[in-house]
């Protein structure tokens, strides 16, 4: 401190002159405040090429940007059920093609699984999860469905019938798990619409939602 | 509430994997304890701004077909080839007029040129090990494919004929319409080439487009003559050498001037003369490395890539800052390392001016300074600050700066096209009006009325979005084109044999 040259004068430690301005030049001011958003550019962009092959790739971009959005590969998203079911929305649907995934080549996780038709859906016992080897048949999907009307209680077999046959039915009762249910068939049938048979009939899972739709046992153990 | 979203999202997080995996976007591996990873190919993923160009490029070698062909295979992922080739051949027939068909047989040809050339390739298999039988089956197979089935085309005998749609059964516009009755399974035949899928050869048309880029830059620099040259000299290489190696294997003076194209009417003296030149053009494409055979050439992709992106970067500073500002960083790249005041004297730029560019191409990250101590305690009043160019990491930066512009185009298309989203939707609902009533037959006078539906300020802001949105995509596409050439560098200098 006693060494500098004058207290609370400024001293530099090198050279000036070999960063290129000499002592007491006008220096541009301070820089107090984020640059502009859109700053001022001294020089214009070039414009763009043209010529028939950049017209040619932008007609093919845009086309398939608009072919992919028709493709069973773009997965709509999930619309919350509207307030009101719209007779029209069911002609309103543009055709998309089927795809069915070459099972062999795809990791068991990723394939649909059969969901387990519990007679009563409030008690969830440990998931005795049937695996995914029956399933890569569509005749033993249907076949299985149609077991499962047998077994499960009324109201549900119902539900599953409509379903096959494609057309809405009406939401029913209000407690929980006949929400889920009935939101798992919507968002099966608005599958089956968008995307006829994509991932077979019965795409939806039931075994590793731990603690999803039991929200009455808190004391269940969560991850 | 969030119990329900909870469960819609796991599902759809299989389905967006499955479709992830068919496009080769992700990876997956199986782990020790059975536990499936999955890995993102965010590089893949970038590609997909390229699909333009790849299509483009096959329509001019290989035609329609070879387009659709390869058009195909990228909307798809990965098909069998003899999926493509129906789905090919029915696209075809549409195009064509009424009563003429695409034969299978000219689809499948053009298809096995492409597997020859190796512009499409074979996906790895499903690998069944011998011991497959004892145990639980794994979570995931397992996938191979032997270096030299990678082209292998199977033998099939594909006959038939493109079949064309019946009736407008598709409207692109989404008029309402009853739901379609599903289409009868057509895979009810056994699939000849079952389990055999093809996709596209993403690094062949790189290695074709880093060829066509040196062609050109040859053809700007010099002129029509060397650059044919040049491209005869390329495609010599092409099966010689792989797409990554630094430099082709040697040519000599007279097989290339045996590999001219038939039209090229030069001498062999005229053609040593061009190669000579090429050999000795500071630029360093082509180098000469014996005398045998009249003389031996190589084309040395590391500097031409090299050349390519520092030319890259030259013009970017050109059009940000000037040209006498671009005259500097030639010369700070030529001489290495500078000091502030070598840069005024061989620029001859005064000190003022000359600074302050410096400092902007400093601050931009073109230029870096370079301390050299001249005593070991560092002392800045005893220290060089050199000028100097970094090529690399400034083509890093740059390549950064490139990715940022590509995601504000995208956004502000978005952007736009969603603010008028009501106007569009209007307007395709016209459209499709129009179109329907065109097919049953209509007057001139009920088309106008309809036509009329949109207003003329209406018209007027459909066509302002149409040419930005327009402007915007041809953007997008143009700056893949500098992202291919500074990642092509990039890549060349981290492969060293």
């Amino acid at each position: 401190m006693a060494g500098n040259k004058g207290r609370g004068r400024a001293a530099y430690t090198f050279n000036i002159e070999a960063v290129g301005f000499s002592k007491g030049e006008k220096l541009p001011d301070g820089v107090l405040k984020p640059p502009p958003l859109f700053p001022d550019t001294d020089y214009k962009p070039v414009p763009l090429k043209t010529g028939e092959s950049e017209d040619y790739m932008l007609a093919l971009k845009q086309e398939l940007r608009e072919t992919m959005k028709r493709k069973p590969y773009f997965i709509e998203k999930v619309e919350e059920k509207p307030d009101i079911e719209r007779y029209s929305k069911k002609y309103i649907q543009v055709y998309k093609e089927e795809w069915i995934p070459d099972w062999r080549r795809f990791p068991r996780e990723v394939m649909p699984r059969k969901k387990c038709r519990k007679a009563d859906p409030k008690s969830k016992s440990t998931k005795g999860t049937d695996r995914v080897s029956s399933l890569l048949n569509a005749a033993d999907v249907l076949k299985k469905i149609e077991e499962l009307e047998k077994r499960g209680d009324g109201e549900k077999s119902d539900e599953e019938n409509e379903e096959k046959e494609g057309s809405k039915e009406n939401k029913e009762g209000d407690n929980d798990s006949d929400d889920a249910n009935a939101e798992q068939e919507d968002y099966d049938e608005e599958e089956e619409q968008e995307e006829e048979n994509d991932y077979i009939n019965s795409y939806f899972e039931d075994g590793d939602d731990f603690g999803a739709d039991s929200d009455d046992n808190m004391d269940e153990a969560t991850y | 509430m969030t119990q329900q979203h909870h469960w819609i999202r796991y599902v759809q997080v299989k389905k967006a994997l499955c479709v992830l995996i068919q496009h080769n976007l992700v990876l997956y591996q199986v782990h020790k304890r059975g536990v499936v990873e999955y890995e993102a190919q965010c590089n893949r993923v970038l590609r997909m701004l390229r699909y333009p160009r790849y299509i483009y490029t096959t329509k001019a070698l290989y035609g329609d077909t070879g387009e659709l062909i390869v058009e195909e295979l990228l909307l798809n992922g990965k098909m069998t080839m003899s999926a493509v080739v129906k789905k090919v051949a029915d696209r075809l027939t549409e195009t064509v007029e009424d009563g003429k068909t695409m034969d299978y047989a000219e689809v499948s040809n053009t298809f096995v040129q492409l597997a020859d050339t190796r512009f499409v390739q074979r996906c790895p298999m499903v690998h069944i090990p011998e011991n497959s039988d004892t145990g639980p089956s794994p979570p995931a197979p397992s996938l191979v494919i032997n270096e030299k089935d990678m082209y292998l085309v199977p033998k099939l005998s594909l006959i038939g004929k493109g079949k064309r749609r019946r009736s407008s059964d598709e409207d692109a516009a989404g008029e309402p319409k009853a739901k379609r009755p599903k289409r009868p399974m057509d895979s009810k035949e056994p699939i000849p080439d079952d389990g055999i899928y093809w996709q596209a050869n993403l690094d062949r048309f790189h290695q074709h487009f880093r060829d066509q880029a040196i062609v050109s830059a040859v053809a700007n620099r010099m002129d029509q003559t060397s650059s044919e040259i040049m491209r005869a000299m390329l495609r010599m290489s092409e099966v010689t050498t792989s797409s990554d190696a630094p430099f082709t294997q040697p040519l000599s003076s007279n097989e290339i001037f045996r590999s001219l194209p038939v039209g090229y009417n030069i001498s062999k003296q005229v053609l040593d003369q061009y190669l000579t030149l090429l050999a000795d053009d500071p630029l360093e494409f082509v180098g000469k490395s014996g005398d045998s055979g009249g003389g031996m050439y190589i084309i040395n992709f590391c500097k031409a890539l090299a050349s390519l992106a520092i030319a890259t970067l030259e013009s970017v500073i050109q059009e940000r800052f000037g040209s006498r500002c671009a005259r500097i960083f030639r010369l700070v790249l030529q001489k290495k390392h500078l000091e502030q005041k070598q840069v005024e004297d061989f620029a001859m730029i005064p000190a003022k001016e000359a600074k302050d560019m410096l400092y902007k191409m400093l601050s931009e990250n073109f230029i870096s300074l370079q301390e050299i101590p001249k005593t070991p305690d560092h002392a800045p009043s005893r220290t060089f600050y050199l000028y100097t160019v970094n090529v690399l990491s400034a083509v890093r930066m740059l390549l950064h700066r490139c990715y940022k512009s590509v995601s504000n185009l995208i956004e502000r298309r978005q952007f736009e096209t969603k603010e008028n989203k009501r106007l569009l939707e209007k307007s395709q609902r016209v459209e499709a009006i129009i179109a329907s009533v065109q097919a049953t037959g209509a007057e001139e006078a009920q088309l106008q009325e309809i036509e009329e539906m949109i207003t003329a300020p209406e018209r007027q802001q459909l066509e302002t979005l149409k040419r930005n949105v327009n402007k915007l995509d041809a953007s997008e596409i143009q700056v893949d084109e500098t992202i291919f050439l500074l990642e092509s560098y990039i890549e060349s200098t981290t492969k060293r044999q």
